[in-house]
């Protein structure tokens, strides 16, 4: 990471007690840097203010190429490339085409989306961030604020009020 | 909370029961002497809704013994869905007893002497099959099946209401019996339906076979009881009841109304690809008698029952939206009812065209046509060049246009008016008859608080 | 996921877990040094792969004819296998994505496993084509790509050519589909190791730092994933059919083939999840997660798709004879009576009438019932295979043509060798990465886990109010459902926790007590809300006083009569399992008869 942030964060023990807190933040009008979790916890995303996904957009669009790609690159082939009469069957012999066209669909859009997802997450192979606790990934629930974005002495006191079993500064 | 069935409700539904029969009875009078039209009208719907009806008792049987809850808070509807199996054992002996007594001319192989060696009508073919296409297997073995399927789903039904009646949220004893007819229904629908399908409708092209068959008709039934479903919530639902059926229960079904186009499609694509693909005259016949004499409604049927749902359901708002999930409902019920009418009447008119030809003698019917000929040198003939001949003269040539028999005419939509009162009424009278949701089914409260 | 889930359902997670139990168990199969079972099976693994590796080396050296494939027998034991193979990954793909849009949660503790099960056996399937075209140097020739010599296209109407983007890109959605799954549980190990191990494992987690965004990413992703891997692994058994569905072969061409392709499909993978699960979970330790419950969830699978797969049979005879078509009842006939009826009754016994043992709960439920049977059904899938392919081949139109197939010891070894394979690669993968999806199993923990027995039963302590009135603290590390151990308490919590130190019930020992009948989840509830967690307690607890519960409870559970509690409690205490078993038997829902 080019810059560094100073952090203040609080682990919570429960996915329920974590939730709580976050209402509890919003209601006080701190704002949270990130929420860290050791796996999806329902009903969180809408409370940090995240809009629904938009991956099964970009999914569809890879799919439509590949579509294209496979129904065009066929046809074009057999009716204009090199045309052939393989078993009788007419130059342009759309149902023989649809497996392949639906496999290079699927194809497409999985790709993509896989991709997609890594790139906008700053996921990949060798990607190393910065660990704020270890245990996100085991049992605890983490709730970071930025040191830059909201006062410390109230973040940490709103942490330790809010029912957080460890509260925590950081530099990530 | 009981449902009601008001005055006007029912009234508006016998008003269009009156409306199928009306158009039954003029149906009956402009027909030809075997009276083709109107027993296809009543072959295609009652199997039709009877088939509804199955796949309801089927669906709701995998759901019990699948440990679905989602579903509980409008189980009743399934229920009385599947009760239709009563209204339709009386469908289903009316055609066998038709059959049996030689009331129509529906299926060929149910023509005099075509098993009799010697006897003008014999066909080899069909005389190879006659240990399983015969009036008696048509009747009894239907009706047996029917019988049993019904006892089931009476059975689901008792124990769902002594459920309510006498069981509490934690006693399981009545869940657990349900779960013992449920599964012992799966093996049963499963064997049976392939059965039922071959005698009522595929039999119907007596020449022509599809291993495919059975399941590509069961696709289409259980698209049509999800479209229906949700079309007799979307009702109840507008008319106060089932306020606990939520947005998450419709979008649930959304998906099965998505899921089981695809599926229906994939099992058409299948076929068609398979015989297309084989390139075996004796099946290719089927598709090419479609493909060239009935091309709107083959396309059609594409039309409605992939292209529209898929795009319309692809996205998650329209399947939680009333009015595109309700009106992609009733687009696909209509455009199964299409697929059932090209099941069905292409082999019909053809048998009852033969049939008026043999009775009437040759020319008489169908002047004109070139079938003249075609019959004079088959019956010059070998069987072989007997059969060869008959394909060419009934197939290839293609007869003009009739409605009724190319294209679904206002008389066939009237009719189908008809069966879907008759069903819809059988069905709110037996949503009525019972409380709409079980307050001691273990799963009740999942379903109430349903997510997807 | 709704927090409303009906008693009437059997915990998918035993052992009264807390996160980090599930943490601790399904990471430290990874941590530790691989034990003698592993190392024993391994050796052997790599062995088979070894002689099948030869007899491919051996194969590409001397070409096709040291098979025993022939002019009429093309295809023999290598397409057999190959579409034995392919069968088997579908379960892999089927779990996770079926059944993940039917939210059928136990799909959680076999998914990761079935899914590289899926991937492994992918790789056996698709070496059988690569050799069998004789010059597997220039397998790539089949691949459309601009080329030298024209260019010439593949062709595309050819279902061997669909088969092969079918499987390419089975393989590449599987494969992305369950890396993507690894990817958090992967960081889930990073951060428990240290050194090398730790950089290694920071590599594979590609960085991942449990950020909500990125689980709601990951959500969405495997949700789509699994939206569009339904109809994949339906299409690629289809395609795998259609290689034999589209020819004038009697007793190929036949329209049922696709789906009765991906029913025989799914149960096949579902027989080797089973084989492979059961050993694995005993093996590793894993039954808290793999439990009764899941083993009977899938061989309910198996008893439908075995029956569906039996429709399918008998549709294919009943058509042949039906169609009227000599060919095709002469092909069935010589299936069934011919001089490979063994294979063929090899397979309708093993597919069609074994499984419905498995309509007995008592069979469903028996892990040495079920391991036996799902072994028959890999056999009686295979030999479903190879009534398809070589007893049709054998007899084709041409009856001077007709011959005996059997095949080399080249044949038989490259088979043994795609077992050792696959073999391999799943050893080596309950090595490296958790056998059981840890994020998954944590995520449904309170509404399958068997110490969560309503709306966060235990974790609120007292009946099911939500609201806490005492935000700090309230002592939530002692109140995890881990009645069993006191849980390591962080420092700075202990002095928010201190008021709920006092609180009795925490040291005792707990015991299922579901096991008692009579006695469900709920009931279990309110037993241990009036201090009865032991089989011992309940045992010395009077039947009044267990009444009395009850009856506080309200008017719900008054169909309850506790009658022989006490008594069932004492042998259980005593470790008694067979006599309470027995009492069981004599007990009608917990009465006395």
């Amino acid at each position: 990471m080019a810059h560094t942030k100073d952090i203040v964060y609080g682990l919570y023990n429960d996915e329920e007690d974590l939730l709580r807190a976050v209402k509890k933040a919003n209601e006080d009008h701190l704002e949270i840097m990130d929420v860290y979790t050791p796996f999806p916890v329902h009903g969180l995303d809408p409370l940090i203010g995240l809009s629904e996904s938009r991956l099964h957009i970009a999914g569809f669009i890879y799919g439509a190429i590949g579509t294209l790609t496979a129904f065009g690159g066929m046809s074009w082939i057999f009716t204009r490339d090199w045309p052939q009469i393989f078993g009788g069957k007419p130059h342009w012999p759309v149902p023989a085409f649809i497996p392949i066209t639906f496999e290079l669909t699927v194809l497409f859009a999985s790709i993509g989306m896989v991709v997609t997802f890594y790139v906008i997450n700053g996921l990949g192979p060798g990607v190393v961030n910065p660990t704020i606790d270890l245990r996100i990934t085991d049992d605890k629930f983490c709730i970071a604020f930025d040191k830059s974005e909201v006062n410390a002495g109230k973040a940490e006191s709103f942490l330790r009020s809010s029912g957080a079993s460890e509260v925590h500064s950081k530099t990530i | 909370m009981t449902y009601d069935l008001t005055s006007k409700t029912r009234i508006t539904l016998i008003a269009g029961m009156l409306v199928g029969l009306l158009c039954l009875a003029f149906v009956w009078m402009g027909d030809d002497s075997f009276h083709t039209r109107f027993w296809g009208n009543i072959l295609h719907n009652a199997t039709f809704f009877t088939g509804i009806g199955l796949m309801a008792a089927f669906f709701m049987s995998v759901s019990i013994t699948a440990w679905a809850g989602w579903y509980v808070a409008f189980k009743r509807v399934w229920e009385a869905m599947s009760l239709f199996l009563i209204v339709g054992c009386v469908l289903i002996l009316i055609l066998g007893l038709a059959t049996f007594f030689d009331l129509h001319h529906l299926y060929h192989w149910n023509m005099e002497g075509i098993a009799e060696v010697g006897n003008p009508n014999y066909d080899r073919i069909i005389a190879g099959k006659a240990g399983f296409l015969n009036k008696g297997v048509y009747l009894i073995g239907s009706m047996v099946l029917m019988a049993i399927w019904t006892f089931i789903v009476i059975r689901i039904r008792a124990l769902s209401i002594a459920e309510e009646k006498h069981g509490s949220l934690n006693d399981f004893s009545y869940h657990y019996s349900m779960r013992k007819y449920a599964a012992a229904f799966l093996p049963l629908a499963g064997f049976g339906s392939a059965f039922v399908v071959w005698q009522w409708i595929m039999s119907i092209d007596a020449h022509w076979y599809s291993t495919m068959f059975a399941w590509y008709t069961g696709a289409s039934w259980f698209v049509s009881m999800i479209a229906l479903t949700i079309m007799i919530l979307l009702f109840l639902k507008s008319q106060g009841f089932y306020q606990n059926v939520s947005v998450e229960h419709f979008h649930d079904l959304g998906k099965f109304l998505f899921a089981f186009s695809i599926f229906w499609t994939y099992v058409w694509f299948s076929q068609y690809m398979l015989i297309w693909y084989a390139n075996v005259g004796e099946e290719t016949i089927y598709f090419r008698e479609r493909v060239d004499n009935y091309p709107a409604l083959f396309w059609i049927n594409i039309l409605i029952n992939f292209i529209a749902p898929f795009f319309i359901l692809m996205r998650n708002d329209t399947k939680r939206k009333m009015g595109s999930l309700g009106f992609v409902a009733g687009l696909v019920l209509v455009g199964h009812w299409i697929d059932f009418f090209l099941m069905i009447r292409p082999g019909i008119r053809h048998t009852a065209h033969e049939a008026l030809g043999h009775g009437h003698g040759h020319g008489d019917a169908h002047g004109g046509h070139g079938h003249e000929a075609a019959h004079d040198v088959a019956h010059g003939a070998g069987h072989g060049a007997h059969e060869a001949a008959h394909e060419v003269a009934h197939h290839a040539s293609g007869l003009p246009f009739e409605l009724g028999f190319t294209f679904p005419g206002i008389l066939e939509f009237g009719t189908f008016i008809g069966f879907l009162c008759l069903f819809l009424y059988f069905v709110l009278n037996r949503v009525a008859s019972a409380s709409l949701s079980s307050d001691t089914d273990p799963y009740i409260q999942e379903s109430i608080h349903h997510h997807t | 996921m709704s927090a409303h889930i009906s008693d009437i359902r059997e915990p998918l997670i035993n052992g009264h877990k807390s996160y980090h139990d599930i943490t601790e168990d399904l990471v430290s199969p990874t941590e530790r040094a691989p034990g003698f079972g592993w190392t024993v099976g391994f050796i052997l693994s790599l062995t088979m792969l070894a002689f099948g590796l030869f007899c491919i080396a051996w194969t590409v050296w001397h070409g096709i004819g040291t098979w025993n494939l022939n002019r009429t027998i093309g295809w023999g034991w290598d397409i057999t296998n190959f579409v034995w193979w392919i069968g088997i990954g579908h379960a892999g793909t089927l779990i996770s994505a079926i059944l993940l849009l039917f939210r059928q949660k136990w799909r959680t503790g076999v998914n990761r496993a079935a899914e590289a099960m899926t991937i492994f056996a992918v790789i056996c399937a698709a070496l059988f084509p690569g050799i069998h075209v004789g010059r597997a140097w220039v397998v790539f020739y089949f691949f459309p790509y601009p080329n030298t010599r024209g260019p010439l296209w593949p062709n595309f109407n050819s279902p061997l050519l669909w088969d092969l983007f079918a499987i390419s890109t089975y393989f590449t959605v599987s494969l992305l589909f369950w890396y993507t799954g690894l990817v958090p549980d992967f960081a889930t190990v990073r951060d428990r190791a240290k050194g090398l191990r730790r950089k290694i494992y920071n590599f594979l987690s590609f960085g991942w730092t449990g950020s909500a965004k990125h689980w709601q990413r990951w959500e969405s992703l495997s949700l789509i994933l699994a939206g569009i891997a339904t109809p994949l692994v339906l299409s690629v058994h289809t395609i795998v059919s259609f290689d034999f569905a589209t020819s004038v072969i009697p007793g190929w061409h036949t329209t049922i083939f696709p789906p009765y392709f991906v029913a025989g499909a799914i149960f096949s993978g579902f027989a080797m999840v089973l084989t492979l699960m059961i050993v694995t979970r005993k093996l590793l330790g894993l039954e808290d997660y793999i439990t009764i419950a899941h083993v009977e969830s899938m061989n309910k699978v198996i008893v439908v798709t075995g029956t569906i797969v039996g429709v399918a049979y008998l549709t294919e005879l009943f058509i042949a004879w039906y169609s009227g078509y000599v060919y095709e009842q002469f092909a069935f006939f010589n299936r069934a009576v011919g001089p490979y009826w063994w294979s063929y009754f090899g397979m309708m016994f093993c597919n069609v009438i074994s499984p419905q043992i498995f309509w007995s709960r008592k069979m469903r439920r028996n892990i040495a019932v079920t391991f036996f049977v799902s072994i028959v059904i890999n056999i009686g899938m295979w030999f479903e295979r190879f009534v398809i392919i070589a007893t049709t081949l054998a007899r084709d139109y041409v009856p001077s043509s007709w011959s005996y197939y059997s095949p080399t010891w080249v044949e038989m070894g490259i088979f043994i060798g795609t077992m050792g394979l696959f073999m391999t690669l799943y050893l080596l993968f309950t090595r490296v990465a958790p056998v059981v999806a840890i994020a998954e199993v944590k995520s449904i923990l309170k509404t399958a886990g068997d110490q969560y027995t309503g709306p966060n039963k235990l974790h609120h302590g007292h009946g099911h109010d939500d609201h806490h009135s005492v935000p700090a603290g309230h002592g939530h590390d002692s109140h995890r459902g881990d009645h069993l151990k006191v849980v390591s308490s962080n420092v700075a919590a202990a002095s928010m926790a201190e008021t709920h130190e006092a609180d009795s019930s925490v040291a005792t020992t707990k015991n299922d007590l579901t096991k008692i009948e009579g006695i469900g989840p709920k009931v279990a509830g309110l037993l241990n809300d009036a201090n009865i967690y032991s089989f011992n307690q309940l045992a010395d607890t009077p039947v009044s006083r267990l009444s009395e519960i009850l009856a506080a409870a309200g008017p719900r559970y008054k169909m309850q009569v506790p009658e022989s509690w006490p008594e069932q409690a004492g042998l259980a205490r005593d470790g008694k399992w067979d006599e309470l078993e027995d009492l069981q038997d004599r007990l009608d829902g917990g009465k006395y008869v």
